[in-house]
């Protein structure tokens, strides 16, 4: 993002950057850069929070009006109060994972668990007006089928022309992924990305799917497949072992 | 948050040790007051409009994000998946504040928003992307922007 600022200022265009990662924004030397304490994926804050996410861009956007540079960072002060657990969240109820861990049981309980959560993905619809999915171009039920085919090593080849197998595999998985944190921030309370991570992989069958899924793909012999599934559908600090 | 700290230690040693280009000179570009400046986002989120090509893998190029885009046609398609997504699928703003931004138009704090906002990929090596950086600034100046704010993620 930093060099990003740099081409363009040099350019002719002022930039002011947003920093997650200050270390990185020191290395780069930006012209100018808000520096905020807030979780990878949220530079502005707290969803559906306008004060706050006014306070922060207009933060950066006065850093324009400063004759003191180049370089300056600057620190943002606050916190993210939507980063703190909601205890009056509670997830969608989803049945409990089988003891059998075969490829063929997980597959079966992850399409039986998809339509459990249409309910509240409806509600999260009718509250929030849009989804996030959409990577895919596939229906629900045709992205879901995709992963379970996956799961059951049946390597299914793409249903997209101009997509490989492995890109349609990653996209569906961010589908499925998209459309249980939908629903699982359907219902009261304002869960933190901890509270829906947690549940999505330690209590989902779906959750289950995508860690077997990974562990299957990672012994292909298909390096394209290894690289998606070893970088791109379980998130570096859920994968068993780290956590 | 992303104090490094609060990350797993294999996680924040890869990002704090990441490669980022050496510059040797720091370009500095000053302009008017903020209220007579026109105003665009670039993102590093991967975002597309709903119906375009997602981005791939490490595509060094940028897509084009209208102004009168509406929230349900943004999606997210970075290839990283070690950053938050439910904040964006809450509230857009989160990582790509338009509306904070038409606040700011529609109140005179700035001057006005670009007709145009765009997105790249983040992850992608900054050298290739150079190229594009290069030509989205003759967009910008045909927009007649002059103040930028990156938004990574």
């Amino acid at each position: 993002m930093s060099a990003l600022g740099h081409y363009l200022e040099e350019e002719g265009i002022a930039t002011v950057a947003i920093s997650l990662i200050r270390p990185q924004t020191e290395n780069t030397k930006p012209p100018r850069a808000l520096w905020v304490p807030f979780e990878l994926g949220r530079p502005f804050g707290p969803p559906n929070d306008p004060a706050f996410q006014k306070r922060v861009i207009l933060t950066a956007l006065r850093l324009l009006e400063r004759d003191s540079g180049p370089v300056i960072i600057e620190d943002f002060p606050d916190d993210d109060p939507r980063a703190q657990p909601d205890p009056a969240w509670h997830p969608p109820f989803v049945p409990a994972a089988a003891a059998d861990s075969s490829a063929e049981t997980l597959a079966a309980q992850l399409e039986r668990e998809i339509p459990l959560l249409l309910g509240a993905h409806d509600r999260w619809l009718a509250r929030h007006g849009r989804t996030t999915i959409g990577l895919s171009g596939l229906s629900m039920a045709d992205y879901g089928r995709y992963v379970a085919d996956w799961v059951r090593e049946k390597a299914p080849p793409s249903p997209r022309d101009g997509f490989s197998a492995p890109l349609m595999l990653r996209f569906s998985v961010d589908d499925l992924k998209a459309y249980y944190l939908e629903a699982g921030a359907a219902g009261t309370g304002k869960p933190s990305s901890l509270q829906l991570g947690d549940w999505f992989w330690n209590e989902t069958a779906a959750g289950a799917a995508i860690y077997a899924l990974r562990k299957t793909c990672l012994a292909s012999q298909d390096e394209r497949l290894k690289l998606i599934a070893g970088n791109f559908m379980v998130p570096a600090a859920r994968v068993r072992g780290t956590v | 948050m992303t104090r490094l700290t609060s990350l797993p230690p294999a996680q924040a040693q890869r990002l704090a040790a990441l490669e980022c280009p050496n510059f040797e000179t720091t370009p500095w570009v000053t302009g008017p007051a903020l209220s007579r400046r026109r105003v665009a986002i670039v993102s590093s989120a991967g975002l597309v409009v709903r119906g375009e090509n997602p981005f791939r893998g490490r595509d060094p190029d940028y897509r084009a994000i209208p102004v009168d885009t509406k929230p349900e046609e943004l999606l997210v398609s970075h290839i990283s998946i070690n950053f938050d997504r439910t904040g964006f699928q809450e509230d857009c703003n989160v990582v790509f504040p338009l509306d904070r931004l038409n606040e700011l138009g529609a109140d005179g704090v700035i001057g006005s928003v670009a007709q145009t906002h765009y997105s790249f990929m983040g992850a992608t090596d900054p050298v290739q992307m150079e190229p594009h950086a290069r030509e989205l600034a003759g967009r910008l100046k045909h927009d007649q922007v002059d103040a930028v704010i990156l938004s990574p993620v």
